[in-house]
Parts: C-alpha cells; sequence; structure tokens
C-alpha cells in the first residue's frame, strides 16, 4: 500500500515534500518521489493522503497498484 | 482648432496615445485638461514639468476620480519618446502549426508588451510566443478587452480561453480560482515571484529546451515519451 508520482506530470514543485508524515518524499533525479516500503497512504495520520491534497497537478500522486 | 497648429505630430502622437490610457478619454479631454495644465502652447518641456498632482487637480479636477495608476501611465505616456511606443505595438511574426518543431506557445501576461508585468485577471494582453532551441518568434497579441455587445459571466475564464492554443502562461501574479480554470484548459500557469522581461524568460526556457525539459514540459512539447527518459538513464545509470 503505497503511492507514486506521474513523473510525466510532476512539476516538481517541491509541495508535497514537508507534508508527508512519514518523510517518505524526496526529491529524485528527475522529479520528487516516495518510497513505496515507508509510504502508509497517510494511513493512522490523516484521513486523507496530504501529498494528493496538497499536489497542484490532478492525477499526479496515483496509488500503485499491488 | 488653431491651437493644435503648434502642436508638433510627436506631442500630438503621445497625447492620442495617454488619452487611451484613460478610461472615457479622448485627445481632445486630455488636450483641455493639458492646456489647463501648462498653458499654449503645448511643448515637451513644459509637460515633463507635470506631475500626477498638478494633473489630478486641473480644470477643476476633471481628472480627480481617475484611478492614480491610470493617470500615472497617461503621464509616463506623455513624457516619452513615441517612438518608444512604437515598440509597444512589436511586429508579429508569420507562423503556420508545424513550423517549428520541438517548440512551446507561450503566453506572457503584459501590460507594456516587453515586461510579465501583469495580473492575470487584469492585464491588458497576452502576448504569444512560439518558442523552441533556437528560435522565439512573437505569433500574436492578444488584447483582453471583451468586445462590444458581448456577454460574458465569467471574465476569467474568458481570458483563459483567449490563450486556450498555448501550452505555457507566464504572470506576475494570479488568483487561486483563475488558476483553476487556466489548469482545466490543459495550460500551465507559471508565476512569477516579480516584474521579468519576455525576452529575458525566452532565453532561459530556452536553454532548458536545448538542455533537458522536466517531463512536464516534454510532454506538453509533445517529445515522445520513450525520447523523454533518455535523462533518467544517464542520471541513474
Amino acid at each position: 500500500m503505497a503511492l507514486y508520482i506521474v513523473e510525466a506530470d510532476c512539476i516538481s514543485c517541491g509541495d508535497c515534500e514537508p507534508v508527508c508524515p512519514t518523510n517518505s518524499i524526496t526529491e529524485g533525479a528527475i522529479v520528487f518521489k516516495i518510497d513505496k516500503k515507508t509510504c502508509t497512504e497517510c494511513e493512522g495520520d490523516f484521513d486523507v493522503p496530504q501529498c494528493v491534497k496538497v499536489c497542484p497537478i490532478d492525477n499526479c500522486i496515483l496509488p500503485l497498484e499491488a | 482648432m488653431s491651437s493644435q497648429d503648434t502642436l508638433s505630430r510627436e506631442l500630438a502622437l503621445r497625447i492620442g496615445l495617454a488619452a487611451r490610457a484613460l478610461p472615457d478619454t479622448d485627445a481632445k479631454r486630455l488636450f483641455n485638461v493639458l492646456t489647463h495644465c501648462v498653458g499654449l502652447p503645448i511643448t515637451e518641456d513644459k509637460l515633463g514639468s507635470i506631475n500626477l498632482k498638478t494633473l489630478k487637480t486641473a480644470q477643476e479636477g476633471e481628472f480627480s476620480n481617475i484611478d492614480d495608476l491610470q493617470l500615472k501611465k497617461a503621464l509616463h505616456i506623455l513624457k516619452t519618446d513615441a517612438e518608444m511606443g512604437e515598440a509597444l505595438a512589436p511586429e508579429i511574426d508569420a507562423y503556420s502549426e508545424g513550423d517549428m518543431p520541438g517548440s512551446v506557445r507561450i503566453a506572457f501576461a503584459s501590460n507594456d508588451a516587453t515586461n510579465v508585468d501583469g495580473h492575470f485577471g487584469s492585464c491588458s494582453q497576452f502576448m504569444i510566443y512560439q518558442v523552441s532551441a533556437d528560435e522565439a518568434r512573437l505569433i500574436d497579441i492578444r488584447d483582453t478587452g471583451i468586445p462590444a455587445g458581448l456577454e460574458v459571466d465569467d471574465k476569467n475564464l474568458f481570458r483563459a480561453e483567449l490563450i486556450q492554443d498555448c501550452q505555457v502562461i507566464y504572470i506576475a501574479s494570479v488568483g487561486g480560482p483563475a488558476a483553476a480554470k487556466i489548469v482545466k484548459l490543459g495550460i500551465h500557469p507559471i508565476k512569477l515571484t516579480g516584474s521579468e522581461s519576455i525576452a529575458g524568460i525566452i532565453e532561459r526556457l530556452q536553454t532548458v529546451i536545448a538542455g533537458t525539459p522536466p517531463p512536464w514540459l516534454a510532454k506538453v512539447m509533445g517529445i515522445e515519451a520513450n525520447n523523454r527518459f533518455r535523462f533518467e538513464r544517464a542520471a541513474t545509470g
């Protein structure tokens, strides 16, 4: 259970990085990326994933197909 | 009208242009106020001596209801060489679809035609450029005035639709709901931290296009996904 950032849509604004409760978001070589090992989709911390909430682009952060 | 005979062509042009910057003002009205300010004949030196206050209080406050900003703009036009005024309306280059492969169409919110100094909802025009790595063409200037007789419910949507064919818009500022309307039309808004020259932005953008455009830009430029990720391999491999 984790989210991922769609590379083609991410504009590298960095808004998602500070809101992640598990510090799973880091700036990668191309765009920001989410560590799927630590991402909890904010379960236990928030009702909705915070990165999705602050992301200015629609459908840029999606659930990984498990 | 004989008084106007003594007015140089240059100054007449400036007065005409300045009047256009003021609401409900034609050249004659402005001319009368200026005459009241400095007397006849109107000369360049005399115009230079007018400040905002004199203009505002002249002729029993004829212009007292006009916004300071608009008056300042008019004053600026009155005091600057009309040659500069011609630079205000730069020439539009011919462009037809497919002329410039690997290019993006950019809108710049501008009031003075050379800088991105406009708020999305209030700038007087959008300067439309087609930009590729080694070329930039001004292909259109779109006036943001709403044509007479046209009823527009949503001014910001009207403005966004004016630039619907662009992939990116640079603005000095934009409100949240307006930005949402821009994004919805598939245009990527970029807000600058202050006023910047269009030429400077284009130059920077060209370096980016010539190098490795970020994926979102590559996508709007129509670069195939396969070619887009060369950078990833280079960066990680």
